[in-house]
């Protein structure tokens, strides 16, 4: 993989590196997150790193943060090495992170968030609100936020503006390095332009400015060079002017997915109707208009779109999890109202949930618990745990999915992530369910286990279950699908068939209008 | 059986079971060294007496902490079972010395109505606790007052005697110098055993301390599994206050003031989670014998009960502690 594409590397004298990444590697458990990463900073950059999820982007940031040691491999910072023992260690070294995920404190006001890390005191040592409320104004103004109260609650701000309060707070304190963890996931094309002008700004006063996005044409927009990682490894680095969106996604892809992609294609034939959305609306759906569409037997459907634009939910009404605001779910044309998970089990139908460790295992039991975990009538007499048919059901389970593992009585948490995504999935194939619902089956799951995932469920669609996926890789879907429902804002903007099949053709529908005058630079 | 045959067909708790069997020796290590010490520097420690003391002493305090784990492993906590007790002890008390019953209806009559007492005031946390969501600390403690309040009022805040003679003599019976009514929380630790190990109630028990969500999404209703160990935990209560009753002879409405601590710390000492999910009732049954072996080695030795006290506490600490550093490496 490391001869994949030599790494350009201007090492030239005038522009040494700023901060130097060499065989970084980090294992939690049997995962390896990172298995060799090397990349450097120059001075005043813009820096992109990629990867699609799980490649690695985020255990790098949070070890670059602080957040956890790395096991080896070395990090220099100006020339000296680097270990930061907890964010605060990083933050005072110089190194910001504005997090994908929110940090801010909802209750407190917006002056008292910025100076969360450092409050401001008068000379009694009390706090000094003035002083607070001031710092708070200049670095709103500096993002653009002019028109915002400090003292307002963080609770009353939108999504967007949480953002940019964030990244105020990190511009407030002198940085050397900012990073900035997917910082326009949720902000509209008008608010990204402004933070590029931020990025911009800063960027003159020699701040290095590591940008992680899953939007390339953001990366080709604003970004001096760029690093793509692919399972936990960093594949390369390259100059923007010297490389092209394609050349990314095909080093983000690598040749293993890219070839299965390309292939013929199932020679399924859906059968008969197994689920039809009829306008079906959640609670968690803001719009009026709701989802429809059939599910049939032996068939896979995927279903696309951005994060938040309501893809989960539809899986989640489906299995009864969250309550239907309106619409219908009918099952061979009859209505089903599901009060609870229990129900849409009964009627054969699985869920293998987004999250594995928060919703789908229960980390500390047994292989063997866990696989049961929805069967446990088949394991059990009058309530009685009968272990020697646990065990034997739960060996065959994991022999049909090739479960690598020591003994079956072992806890989960000691298997690696591909492994425990093979376990939630023996967990609702021990059921042999008719209809199996998967949401992000793949997500932190290498390469080879993935590839065996996929030929699982695409088994499971010739035995003439009904699947229904939903993922943020395009070409997982792509693989799978017969054809792939794209969403938006909780709406389907689109069906692609096979033959339509492409990452631009689904991003074109997942960002709808809004997005489409945004990108255009290349 | 041989090992090899008991290893083929119940394994599978398993690396769960060997860990708290590894837990379990090592809470036992440490009792097996407090009985070293006391009985080396005191004189009467390994006596007959002594020991049939000791075991009458914890036992209310066993049969307490046995419902108790079940709550805790779900990640709950019951601070309710001191007041329940005396609250369903005052009503059996009130059954027993109803007039026109023989010696044997009276008590059979007690016995019922304590644990119904017990069973429907752990029925009410479980119910409110789960149905909203809300957390037990909150809940037990509100029902903590409502049950010494009723139990005041129940008896008008005086105690409740002369029951028959019989029950009197089961509360002081002995088998070889074992008391009677600790061969009975010995058998509720040995139920609750099975009940966790060998069921499905047990098993899922376990997985909603663990991850409540997974459990609900495999088509579980938690919320009935949740009300149904708080109402085990309310059983529980009311066998301690049939105990208490056969043990003192009287129902008090302030007997069982502070019974919820001691419950928690044999709960605690004996290697269960607070958080839920981890733990075996075993570890409590070793976590009460500490407490009570504790209790009476240091009153032996001389300290004062201030001493003895003080030095409980630090155990449950040092207890507490250790768990953080158990979850820490079994994380890794």
């Amino acid at each position: 993989m490391a001869a994949a594409s030599p790494a350009i590397m201007p090492q030239s004298s005038e522009n040494p590196a700023f901060l130097s990444v060499q065989g970084l590697k980090k294992h939690f458990g049997g995962v390896k997150a990172l298995d060799g990463v090397s990349f450097s900073l120059l001075k005043g950059e813009v820096h992109a790193l990629v990867g699609e999820n799980g490649a690695g982007k985020s255990t790098l940031i949070k070890i670059l943060s602080g957040v956890f040691p790395y096991d080896s491999g070395s990090i220099s910072l100006a020339g000296e090495d680097y270990r930061p023992a907890s964010p605060h260690d990083a933050k005072d070294l110089g190194v910001q992170v504005v997090h994908q995920e929110f940090n801010l404190l909802e209750h407190l006001s917006i002056a008292e968030n910025i100076s969360v890390e450092r409050m401001p005191t008068n000379r009694f040592g009390l706090l000094d609100k003035q002083e607070m409320n001031q710092r708070a104004r200049s670095a709103l103004d500096a993002v653009g936020l002019t028109d915002v109260d400090v003292k307002a609650p963080v609770s009353s701000l939108g999504i967007a503006h949480r953002q940019l309060v964030e990244i105020s707070r990190a511009l407030q304190r002198k940085s050397r390095i900012l990073i900035l963890d997917e910082p326009t996931a949720t902000l509209t094309e008008r608010e990204t332009r402004r933070l590029f002008e931020i990025v911009e700004t800063i960027k003159a006063d020699g701040v290095t400015i590591v940008f992680v996005s899953h939007h390339l044409e953001e990366v080709f927009a604003i970004c001096d060079r760029v690093t793509v990682f692919r399972n936990g490894v960093s594949i390369g680095t390259d100059r923007i002017s010297e490389t092209t969106p394609d050349g990314v996604v095909q080093k983000m892809v690598g040749r293993q997915l890219a070839a299965s992609t390309n292939d013929a294609g199932p020679s399924r034939k859906p059968g008969e109707l197994a689920l039809r959305l009829d306008e079906l609306c959640t609670q968690a759906n803001p719009s009026d208009k709701g989802i429809s569409f059939d599910l049939r037997y032996g068939e896979i459907v995927g279903i696309a779109g951005l994060v938040g634009s309501g893809r989960t939910e539809i899986l989640r009404g489906i299995f009864g999890v969250d309550p239907i605001r309106s619409g219908r779910v009918l099952q061979g044309g009859n209505e089903m109202r599901f009060s609870g998970p229990r129900d849409a089990i009964a009627a054969g139908i699985g869920f293998v949930t987004e999250d594995r460790k928060d919703e789908g295992l229960i980390l500390e039991m047994p292989i063997a618990a866990n696989m049961s975990l929805a069967n446990m009538r088949a394991v059990s007499r009058s309530g009685l745990l009968q272990f020697s048919e646990e065990n034997r059901r739960s060996r065959d389970g994991g022999a049909r999915l090739k479960l690598k593992y020591g003994k079956i009585s072992d806890a989960v948490s000691s298997l690696s992530g591909g492994n425990q995504q093979k376990v939630v999935l023996a967990k609702w194939l021990g059921r042999n369910p008719k209809v199996l619902l998967l949401d992000e089956p793949t997500r932190g799951v290498d390469v080879g286990a993935k590839a065996e995932i996929y030929a699982i469920l695409k088994e499971l669609a010739r035995d003439r279950v009904a699947l229904l996926v939903v993922s943020s890789e395009m070409p997982e879907l792509m693989t799978l699908a017969d054809r792939i429902l794209v969403l938006a804002e909780h709406e389907i903007q689109g069906e692609l068939t096979r033959p339509e099949f492409s990452e631009e053709n689904i991003l074109k529908l997942a960002y709808g209008q809004a997005r489409q005058a945004g990108g255009q630079k290349q | 059986m041989t090992t090899q045959a008991l290893s083929e067909t119940m394994p599978n708790p398993s690396r769960f079971s060997v860990r708290s069997a590894l837990q379990n020796a090592g809470i036992g290590l440490a009792l097996l060294a407090l009985i070293l010490f006391f009985s080396v520097f005191t004189e009467h420690f390994l006596t007959p007496n002594n020991i049939t003391n000791i075991l009458t002493q914890i036992t209310i305090n066993l049969v307490l902490a046995v419902g108790m784990t079940f709550v805790i492993l779900i990640g709950g906590i019951d601070l309710s079972v001191g007041s329940v007790m005396a609250f369903a002890a005052v009503v059996a008390g009130k059954a027993i010395t109803l007039p026109g019953f023989g010696p044997a209806e009276a008590i059979a009559l007690a016995v019922v109505a304590a644990t119904l007492t017990g069973v429907a005031c752990g029925m009410i946390n479980g119910v409110i606790s789960a149905y909203w969501a809300l957390p037990s600390f909150i809940i037990t403690l509100g029902m903590l007052n409502i049950a010494r309040g009723a139990a005041l009022q129940v008896s008008d805040a005086q105690t409740i005697y002369s029951f028959p003679y019989a029950f009197e003599e089961f509360g002081s019976a002995m088998i070889y110098g074992v008391p009677v009514v600790f061969l009975v929380a010995l058998f509720l630790v040995l139920v609750a055993w099975f009940v966790l190990n060998f069921t499905v109630f047990g098993r899922l028990l376990y997985g909603i301390g663990n991850n409540e969500e997974a459990v609900r999404l495999a088509g579980h209703s938690v919320y009935w599994y949740k009300v149904a160990a708080f109402t085990i935990c309310g059983f529980t209560a009311g066998i301690a206050a049939i105990v208490y009753m056969a043990r003192l002879n009287i129902s008090s409405p302030i007997a069982g003031i502070g019974f919820e601590l001691n419950a928690i710390a044999a709960v605690i000492i004996g290697g269960t989670s607070l958080s839920g999910g981890r733990g075996s009732v075993i570890g409590t049954l070793l976590g009460a014998f500490i407490i009570g072996v504790l209790a009476n080695g240091l009153i032996l030795i001389g300290l004062s009960d201030f001493m003895r006290q003080m030095i409980t506490g630090v155990v449950i600490i040092v207890a507490v502690v250790l768990d953080y550093y158990r979850a820490k490496y079994a994380s890794k």
